[in-house]
């Protein structure tokens, strides 16, 4: 059977073939992000996620809301569920989940049984952002998304600690591109729309939304008085915001500028991380957009081809 | 070749739905009237806007507008896509405060703020407060409210009345803010829950 021209021009932007160091990039950021929402979240853990009569607002209410949609998404319940079938309390099943998410965290990030800590990390956060429904923002969003791809990405064959190169068989590299494609697709589809959504807004063209961003409780990190010396540049800022976001699918995909909206991109969630105090949220959206479009697509090295595969796309 | 054009199917229909869930979101922000364009209700906005819910298996019915709805909406959180992109978009909306008055059988008056130390947890506490204040439903605004009152009751058992006030903060422009105006609270909805006090525990 003879393939199309389309078909194999369409096989060749959906399965480039990759090295895999985007997704060493993406599986330690993710690894740090679970680790810093473990750690920031350590004290105030039980509280926000306990049930009814014991935390703030109780998960059983989330997860109410959560199973007039869908029965089907996990939740904290199920895991709280099954370790009282084991005999422990519900504080005690928390407290699992939490050490089990910062250990999911600690072994992505230095690259300890890749797929268990993937799935395992994705499907507590999971939970816990399902059961802290009111409780939850972007940054859970996010995290999912980031570890949905990890966990569907084919296993490294390069840990940065410990284990040893060559004992696992290299991933397909055309199947390393295709997962790293629909990540690039993603951040496209995310940053159009939310420029989209901005653009729509009266706010961001003449920078009021951003002085209001900036100076609303509690992301008011920075001083109202040293903004209002800044006050000609807010209008120029927001339009860039939206300027930013809007252009990014083509200004991403010409190889010309992808530096430097990427540094853009990269510089705005820094600023948000900073002047906001979205420290989190700052730093998944910048893992994200190293990992999908900083590290150069190259041809993966010979020595790390699947054995019986040659280099070059068998498309 | 089988296994790529399956990869293909599988990636197709998830921005299918990425891109549905998208345009949703964008769409209702129109027909509520939240943008720079102007639409009347009922129009053809709001139309698009319930076809797309619709089409993402997300009616107000009870039941699933079809066959395989509940397995759509659950892949959607499963892979963090069921909700858009417009963060502070189309504008930034007000903040909101929750203010407790806790009153003791002797008479005297405590007031709470619920505040936490870490800063995530006070940005995930104040996304909490944005969902209250912007809630449509007064039951359901009435139900979290007398649910975090709770919290804060079992904090100080011995108060035996918690009023509970939610404010938005009215942020001024940079302008008024040059002539001395300030943010200030304006008074949205009120709660007042009496609660029995705990029993203490029996002398030995």
């Amino acid at each position: 059977m003879t393939r199309s021209p389309k078909f194999a021009r369409g096989a060749e932007f959906f399965f480039p073939a990759e090295s895999e160091r985007w997704l060493v990039v993406l599986r330690m950021g993710m690894g740090l992000q679970v680790c810093l929402y473990c750690l920031w979240l350590r004290r105030d853990w039980s509280f926000f996620l306990a049930g009814t009569g014991s935390g703030l607002l109780g998960r059983q209410i989330s997860e109410a809301l959560l199973a007039m949609e869908t029965s089907l998404v996990p939740t904290l319940s199920w895991l709280v569920r099954a370790a009282a079938a084991a005999g422990l309390g519900e504080r005690t099943a928390l407290l699992l989940c939490w050490f089990v998410l910062l250990g999911a965290g600690v072994c992505l990030l230095g690259g300890f049984f890749f797929r268990a800590a993937a799935v395992t990390a994705w499907f507590v956060h999971l939970c816990v952002a399902k059961s802290g429904g009111f409780l939850s923002y972007g940054v859970d969003n996010f995290i999912t998304i980031g570890l949905f791809y990890l966990m569907l990405a084919p296993r490294p064959s390069a840990p940065v600690l410990g284990g040893r190169r060559g004992r696992n068989r290299p991933p397909d590299p055309h199947l390393l591109g295709f997962c790293r494609r629909l990540l690039q697709l993603h951040l496209c589809f995310v940053y159009f729309f939310s420029g989209l959504s901005k653009a729509l807004g009266s706010g961001w063209w003449d920078g009021s939304n951003l002085w209001r961003a900036l100076i609303r409780p509690p992301f008011s990190f920075v001083p109202p008085e040293f903004l209002v010396s800044w006050k000609y540049f807010l209008p120029l800022a927001g339009i860039s915001i939206c300027v930013i976001e809007l252009g990014y699918p083509v200004m991403i995909a010409m190889k010309k500028s992808r530096a430097l909206w990427l540094a853009l991109v990269c510089a705005m969630h820094a600023g948000i991380g900073l002047a906001m105090g979205m420290y989190l949220f700052g730093l998944v959206m910048i893992v994200l957009n190293i990992a999908a479009f900083a590290t150069r697509t190259s041809k993966p090295r010979a020595d790390l081809q699947p054995a019986g595969q040659a280099a070059a796309p068998a498309l | 070749m089988p296994r790529q054009r399956l990869l293909l199917a599988c990636g197709a229909l998830h921005f299918l739905l990425v891109f549905g869930v998208s345009c949703r979101d964008a769409l209702r922000l129109v027909a509520g009237n939240y943008t720079i364009i102007r639409v009347s209700p009922g129009g053809w906005w709001e139309k698009a806007e319930a076809l797309a819910s619709a089409a993402l298996g997300q009616e107000a019915s009870s039941s699933p507008p079809y066959p395989g709805a509940e397995a759509l909406q659950a892949y959607t959180h499963l892979a963090g896509i069921e909700c858009g992109y417009g963060y502070f978009a189309p504008n930034v909306p007000d903040s909101y405060k929750l203010l407790f008055e806790l009153q003791y059988p002797d008479g005297h008056v405590e007031y709470d703020l619920s505040l936490f130390e870490s800063k995530e947890s006070t940005l995930r506490h104040a996304t909490l407060l944005d969902q209250i204040g912007q809630m449509e439903s007064d039951a359901m605004r009435e139900i979290l409210i007398k649910l975090v009152a709770t919290s804060i009751w079992r904090e100080h058992p011995e108060a035996t009345r918690v009023n509970t006030i939610l404010g938005s903060l009215q942020l001024p422009s940079v302008s008024e803010f040059e002539a001395g105006k300030r943010g200030s609270y304006e008074f949205m909805y009120a709660y007042d829950f009496s609660v029995n006090p705990m029993p203490s525990a029996p002398a030995p």
